[in-house]
């Protein structure tokens, strides 16, 4: 397949569960790390390409209270932010949209209805509607999308998933390994790579990133973005080194400083 | 020993919703509360010495002061504001140079199963501390997958390991007769987790044994933090003629059931005088470190490889503790039943003790997940409760029906539900007081 001419994006991804910014090991385990609109706002600052809010835990908790993060997140952040984390209907994308979202992360409400993608897909078009999956291998070249905060298991394939979810309109995927999130081994390549084979829309590769060299794998693999937490909130790499390094290795990133 | 009956019908009347209860199983509060910080219940039992656990035994109870605040977390409390824990760890560093040995020979026993909390326990005393642990292993009933990798990679962080199997013919009839007379199909792994150590330490003649965190911070009385060692009547006694296993007398055990004084040595406690004279002590690490279950994990992350589970464990959402024995799924189901605290109850106190989690967060997860039953390893753990006339020839005389199926187990369950906790609505059991 011809790879996309579009940049390569460098997007942090922020957990919130509650009024926090949290971080786990394999979606367990998750610790407070800060208030999530001053890291927010500080990547940004850095050169961000775009910046993820996860409520994980929303599906778990059954609750959704992103919109006050992102209604304060947009006065002074100016790229795209995508949010996710308990959104179940309609009228949860209307509102997380009208707070200042540019697209929708769905994940344990499409696999209960996948009917959702489309109706979203229809009412406010594919450009904002983000397929996010937990995937937990489940042997040789086979993944498991997970629900829950990567809690509950669903029976769906990964790859049979993402084909059916594009099918029915989603506009991006979030593929998130819950075998190497939090881990900082790398990212899960192989899944990557079974997943951009099928998938005609682009895909964010997220967790597991340890070092910068990780998102030149992760871009190799087929992957047009890399979601990264854990390497940024613990301040162990900089955006703008990893875009350096990206540049430096021929990939197409935004100018940015 | 009477024949073991197939369990009785239950009489619903007894737990009709508008029934005026006026009695409890197991001396339990007749009137159900909550801890006002955390989801525990004042029904939770405290730990109790299991060696004169019989049908009749009544439990003492968590302590819930005017305030309406558990023991466990006043603990809590304490180990955020009162304690010194530098003053501690000072202790620790001389109770280590008292006992460390430079000949090459071990100085310590850590027990563990090589999950989080004793990973973390041997490892930071050999690196930080300067120790020699032996670690000692009193094998689950039936590991997990990831629990074994879990124990493998432990030892493979750097500690010698012994692993002690006890055989599964008696490891499985204790546990039928554990399940069926106390609904309590743990209590054959708890004998040897809290005997096995101790006991290796007189063997290898290496007296100073370290458990992890003590098991008051979950709820015993707050008194039985004040001591950095374990009371011996967890791993000793004195006549072992008074010893009860699965709730049976030892002496029932070898008249019906033909085992010998060899099949039930791993279980039995350690004769109190030999710990004496050999000077054996048992201390709680967490008497001298900060203990924090979510810590441990990172800590098992970062120095070994540990892994969660796969899943979330059946009744709960955690994914990082209690995770390497297939029997713990029935284990926190039954503590559901008789006291009506689940695993999510357990999981969800602890970490908002630990600050983990808001007590908003944990009702939510009680609510969802506490009394959940455990179907996924039920063939494998049904067939293991399960006994067969060629294991034991006078079976037929001592159980009604030794098939165990799910069944039998709901049945069973229901003889020891009380009613002051259940009641029988539109066809199923409700807890009649939820947080």
């Amino acid at each position: 397949m011809m790879r996309r001419q579009s940049n390569f994006r460098l997007i942090p991804r922020l957990d919130i569960k509650g009024p926090n910014l949290i971080k786990g090991v394999h979606l367990e385990g998750l610790r407070v790390v800060g208030e999530p609109s001053t890291f927010a706002k500080g990547y940004y600052q850095q050169g961000a390409d775009e910046i993820i809010f996860m409520d994980a835990v929303a599906s778990l908790y059954g609750r959704n209270n992103l919109s006050q993060i992102v209604r304060r997140a947009v006065e002074e952040i100016f790229v795209p932010i995508t949010v996710g984390g308990g959104v179940r209907s309609i009228s949860d994308v209307t509102d997380i949209l009208r707070a200042g979202a540019d697209k929708i992360a769905l994940n344990t409400a499409a696999i209960n209805r996948p009917t959702l993608i489309e109706e979203i897909a229809t009412q406010f078009g594919s450009q904002c509607v983000v397929l996010s999956v937990e995937a937990k291998q489940v042997g040789a070249g086979k993944w498991e999308a997970l629900t829950d905060g990567g809690r509950e298991k669903s029976g769906l394939d990964v790859v049979e998933w993402v084909t059916r979810a594009i099918d029915l309109g989603a506009g991006e995927i979030l593929l998130t390994s819950v075998d190497h999130e939090g881990t900082r081994r790398g990212f899960d390549l192989p899944l990557i790579r079974a997943v951009s084979a099928v998938a005609s829309i682009p895909l964010i590769a997220s967790g597991g990133m340890g070092v910068p060299e990780d998102a030149l794998s992760a871009y190799e693999a087929g992957a047009d973005a890399v979601a990264m937490a854990r390497v940024l909130h613990y301040r162990e790499h900089s955006i703008p080194s990893i875009r350096r390094l990206a540049r430096s290795n021929g990939l197409l990133v935004r100018p940015y400083e | 020993m009477n024949k073991i009956p197939y369990p009785k019908a239950t009489d619903l009347k007894l737990f009709t919703p508008d029934v005026r209860v006026s009695e409890s199983k197991y001396g339990l509060p007749l009137r159900v509360e909550y801890c006002k910080r955390c989801v525990i219940s004042n029904q939770r039992p405290n730990s109790a010495v299991e060696y004169n656990h019989t049908q009749s035994s009544l439990k003492a109870t968590i302590f819930f002061d005017e305030e309406g605040v558990c023991d466990a977390c006043r603990f809590a409390e304490r180990k955020l504001k009162q304690i010194d824990w530098d003053e501690r760890e000072h202790r620790l560093i001389e109770l280590c140079n008292r006992h460390r040995k430079s000949d090459g020979s071990y100085d310590c026993i850590v027990p563990g199963s090589g999950g989080k909390d004793s990973f973390f326990a041997s490892h930071i005393l050999k690196s930080k501390y300067g120790m020699h642990p032996l670690t000692v292993t009193w094998a689950p009933h039936i590991y997990t997958d990831w629990g074994w990798r879990n124990f493998q990679s432990w030892i493979h962080a750097g500690h010698d390991n012994y692993l002690m199997t006890p055989n599964g013919r008696v490891h499985r009839l204790l546990t039928r007769l554990s399940t069926e007379l106390l609904f309590h199909p743990f209590q054959a792994f708890m004998f040897g987790q809290k005997a096995l150590a101790p006991k290796m330490a007189l063997l290898f003649n290496i007296p100073l044994v370290f458990y992890g965190e003590n098991e008051a911070e979950y709820g015993n009385p707050i008194s039985d933090t004040d001591s950095a060692k374990r009371d011996w009547s967890y791993f000793t006694a004195t006549n072992q003629d008074e010893v009860f296993l699965g709730g049976v007398n030892v002496s029932d055990l070898k008249s019906s059931f033909g085992l010998d004084q060899n099949d039930l040595q791993p279980y039995l406690p350690a004769d109190p005088n030999r710990i004496e004279e050999n000077s054996v002590e048992v201390h709680y690490l967490g008497y001298y470190l900060r203990w924090h279950p979510q810590s441990c994990y990172y800590y098992a992350v970062e120095h070994g490889g540990f892994e969660a589970s796969p899943e979330r464990t059946p009744g709960t959402y955690s994914k990082y503790n209690s995770i390497d024995d297939r029997i713990d799924d029935l284990h926190y189901y039954t503590t559901g039943v008789k006291f009506g605290l689940g695993r999510a109850s357990y999981d969800a106190a602890q970490e908002i003790r630990s600050g983990d989690i808001t007590r908003e967060e944990g009702i939510a997860l009680v609510r969802r997940f506490d009394h959940e039953f455990p179907s996924r390893f039920q063939d494998e753990l049904f067939e293991y409760l399960s006994l067969s006339a060629k294991e034991f020839p006078q079976l037929l005389e001592l159980f009604e029906q030794p098939l165990m199926d799910r069944e039998y187990f709901d049945k069973l369950a229901n003889q020891f539900r009380s009613p002051h906790l259940w009641q029988w609505v539109n066809g199923q059991w409700k807890l009649r007081n939820p947080i």
